[in-house]
């Protein structure tokens, strides 16, 4: 056995016997993987949904039929309405039980009919952020319909308000016959312009296609799967480079630079070994997560690959860091200052389809986004050959560079301490 | 052997050795004494090539540790002041990583692995991690590191610092067991007895220079048969001078406004008429040591200040 393997196997040992630290690297991005799973009900589980109280204090047709628009199909998906008595309901929503209590007040269906200014109270639940603005974009969309069906429907709509008139008890039978007549005709002119449609505009994004193009829509814990195991690897790559100057302060160092061996083979064993961790945490995260998800079996081996080799490019950039400062100290707080905002930005701790597009265009260009999105492309089946090739390409060049790096400066110093 | 010629390393604008020379020989223990600071781990590193010298020449075993440095290592077994070992590993498989680091393999590496366990006294405790040894089983370990690939020359910088009485007479020696066997060794030390004790032949350097050299018995000679009488206190020098230089047989080695340094035979003899003429000189006395002939004194003579100063 060389010394090259010799000093990879003996950083396993000292690992080996060091388990806290392996963990934590591995814990981290496990824990916030498991919390993210569990809060989205894992593989296919359902969308967050708000829960909205209603209060009907008008109990006209009107109310109703804002409390059925409430549960049709496309706002239903993001909102479970009930209805509610007004101080059950606030007891409720203090209580964090709901998103938010809505209270529909009496004269409301007049109100609306005859135009005039009415209010809905609507009281939100201040320990959620993201489903009472789901509420209320809903509403707005209900209150716009209303301000388009009077510009339509206006003369129609304030007759039926103004109710029967005076020694009436209903409508006369003329009144409705020409109200309805009138409705049929308007719909039947706006029929002839909206259906049959001559040409139909869907509006996709460019996700959406690549997603419709991969089969059926990923779990949403997959999109954090490729960034929680970069994660990892940061954490990985920040510890192991880190045993540079626990080698020095032991004065392991300099007792291999007094040997015959060069520095150069030495760093090469560090840098196997830590290509070796990221490759079997990242073989068993990803065998996990095939399984898992049901993704295709095929893609293991490339995604197990990549995640290898970009690991160690990780690695050795970390390792040019803890070479070039002058302290472990301050090696701690360079890397890790450098791996939070990456980690940040990279995908690890939100995804990019959760980014806006500024930053997700920024965090893909970082070296760790940017591996995140080369390993997203594996697991989707999106990569094509060439560019993979020329990623693996750029991967080896810039490798090659940092270790000769290292090489440098351990030989010219650092050991020496 | 080893040689060592004019050798110079400066720090910065603080120059750590000056124009040290000397050479140690095959089957015996060159010592290097000096207070802390004197340069000693600096000329030992220029050596073993850990530092690279501004000036002059090492060679070892005919190999120069500048132009021919991988050669010159692979003769060389370092101890290091420090300890140097893996902490979580255990002692045979740090003899085993720096046995491979000296181009053992296999069996070979296996074997030797054993004999030195055995030599260092640890192989009953060879799988234990090494962050469960004692102090002095740690610094048996670190020379046993250095040994593992049966070094012609071994250097030792001040290896028993810090070490209990009884694992410094054991690693004392394996370090004369080594030089039996033919290997040459060089040893840095502040420790007088020690360096008396171990050493064939003996440098004494302090601020970077060697002051003098030779075996004991020549560095011996230097300071003649005559004791070392040291005496603090308040002394006016003009006065002391003088009432000293009336006392027959007393050499004035150095006298200072705290203290007076004195060469003689038979001092205790002589002490009451000495420090008669000093308190009659107006000196305050505090305090009076007799040393006789020896590597301290001879270090007192040259220097005018003590080993452990």
């Amino acid at each position: 056995m060389t010394f090259l393997w010799r000093t990879a196997l003996k950083d396993f040992h000292r690992q080996r016997r060091q388990p806290v630290e392996f963990v934590l690297w591995l814990g981290i991005p496990l824990v916030i993987g498991a919390l993210v799973v569990a809060s989205t009900g894992g593989r296919g589980g359902p969308k967050p949904q708000a829960h909205l109280l209603v209060v009907d204090q008008d109990d006209s047709t009107l109310s109703n039929l804002l409390l059925g628009g409430l549960s049709q199909e496309a706002a239903g998906s993001f909102i479970r309405a009930e209805v509610v008595q007004l101080e059950a309901g606030r007891k409720r929503v203090e209580r964090g039980e709901a998103t938010a209590l809505l209270v529909i007040p009496a004269g409301f269906s007049d109100a609306v009919l005859r135009e005039e200014p009415c209010t809905l109270r609507l009281v939100t639940n201040p320990a959620q952020r993201i489903l009472p603005g789901i509420v209320e974009e809903t509403l707005a969309i209900f209150a716009d319909a209303a301000f388009y069906l009077h510009r339509v429907l206006g003369d129609d709509l304030r007759a039926l308000a103004g109710g029967p008139a005076p020694g009436l008890d209903t409508f006369p039978n003329a009144q409705i016959i020409s109200t309805s007549v009138h409705i049929n005709e308007l719909v039947g002119r706006v029929n002839s312009y909206v259906d049959p449609l001559v040409i139909q505009l869907e509006t996709t994004t460019d996700e959406e296609e690549k997603e419709k193009a991969a089969g059926p829509p990923k779990s949403f814990a997959l999109y954090f799967l490729p960034g929680l195991l970069y994660m990892s690897l940061l954490f990985m790559a920040q510890g192991v480079s880190e045993d540079l100057w626990r080698e020095r302060s032991q004065m392991t160092l300099r007792r291999l630079v007094v040997s015959p061996r060069s520095v150069t083979e030495f760093l090469g064993g560090k840098a196997i070994y830590g290509t070796a961790l990221m490759g079997a945490t990242g073989f068993v995260s990803l065998t996990i997560a095939f399984l898992y998800f049901h993704l295709a079996p095929s893609a293991l081996p490339l995604a197990t690959l990549w995640v290898m080799f970009s690991g160690a490019v990780l690695l050795l950039a970390m390792m040019v860091i803890q070479l070039h400062v002058r302290t472990q100290r301050a090696g701690n707080i360079v890397s890790m200052g450098l791996i939070f905002p990456l980690m940040m930005i990279g995908g690890s701790f939100f995804p990019f389809e959760a980014m806006p597009e500024w930053m997700a265009k920024i965090g893909r260009h970082t070296p760790n986004g940017w591996s995140v999105q080369q390993l997203e492309n594996i697991l989707n089946g999106t990569v094509r050959p060439a560019a993979l090739g020329n990623a693996i390409a750029l991967l080896a060049g810039v490798g090659v560079v940092l270790f000769l790096v290292c090489a440098r400066r351990l030989r010219r110093g650092f050991a020496q301490g | 052997m080893i040689e060592v010629l004019g050798l110079r390393k400066q720090y910065g604008s603080i120059t750590a050795v000056e124009d040290v020379t000397f050479d140690a020989e095959p089957g015996a223990i060159f010592g290097l004494l000096g207070p802390n600071g004197a340069g000693k781990t600096t000329a030992i590193s220029c050596v073993s090539g850990l530092l690279r010298p501004d000036a002059g020449r090492v060679r070892v075993f005919g190999h120069d540790v500048v132009t021919d440095g991988r050669a010159s290592r692979e003769k060389l077994g370092v101890v290091p002041q420090e300890l140097a070992l893996y902490e979580e590993l255990s002692a045979r498989e740090n003899l085993s990583y720096w046995g491979a680091a000296y181009g053992l393999r296999g069996g070979t590496l296996k074997k030797r692995v054993q004999e030195v366990l055995e030599i260092i006294e640890l192989h009953d405790r060879a799988k234990e991690p090494v962050k469960r040894f004692s102090g002095g089983m740690k610094r048996r370990l670190n020379f046993g590191c250095a040994l593992v690939h049966t070094p012609q020359a071994l250097l030792l910088d001040e290896p028993t610092v810090g070490v209990d009485p009884q694992s410094r007479v054991r690693l004392l020696d394996l370090v004369r067991d080594q030089a039996r066997q033919g290997t040459c060794v060089l040893y840095t030390t502040h420790y007088m007895e020690e360096a008396e004790g171990l050493c064939d032949r003996l440098a004494i350097i302090d601020h970077g220079r060697i002051i003098a050299m030779g075996t004991l018995t020549e560095l011996r000679a230097k300071v003649g048969e005559r004791d070392l009488l040291r005496l603090s206190g308040r002394f006016e020098p003009g006065p002391v001078r003088e009432a000293l230089g009336r006392l027959d047989g007393v050499e004035i080695v150095q006298v200072e406004a705290d203290s007076v340094t004195l060469a003689m035979r038979e001092a205790a003899r002589k002490l009451p008429s000495t420090l008669q003429a000093l308190t009659a000189a107006g000196a305050e006395l505090y305090e009076t040591t007799v040393t006789q002939p020896n590597l301290e004194s001879l270090f007192i003579k040259l220097t005018g200040k003590e080993l452990r100063e």
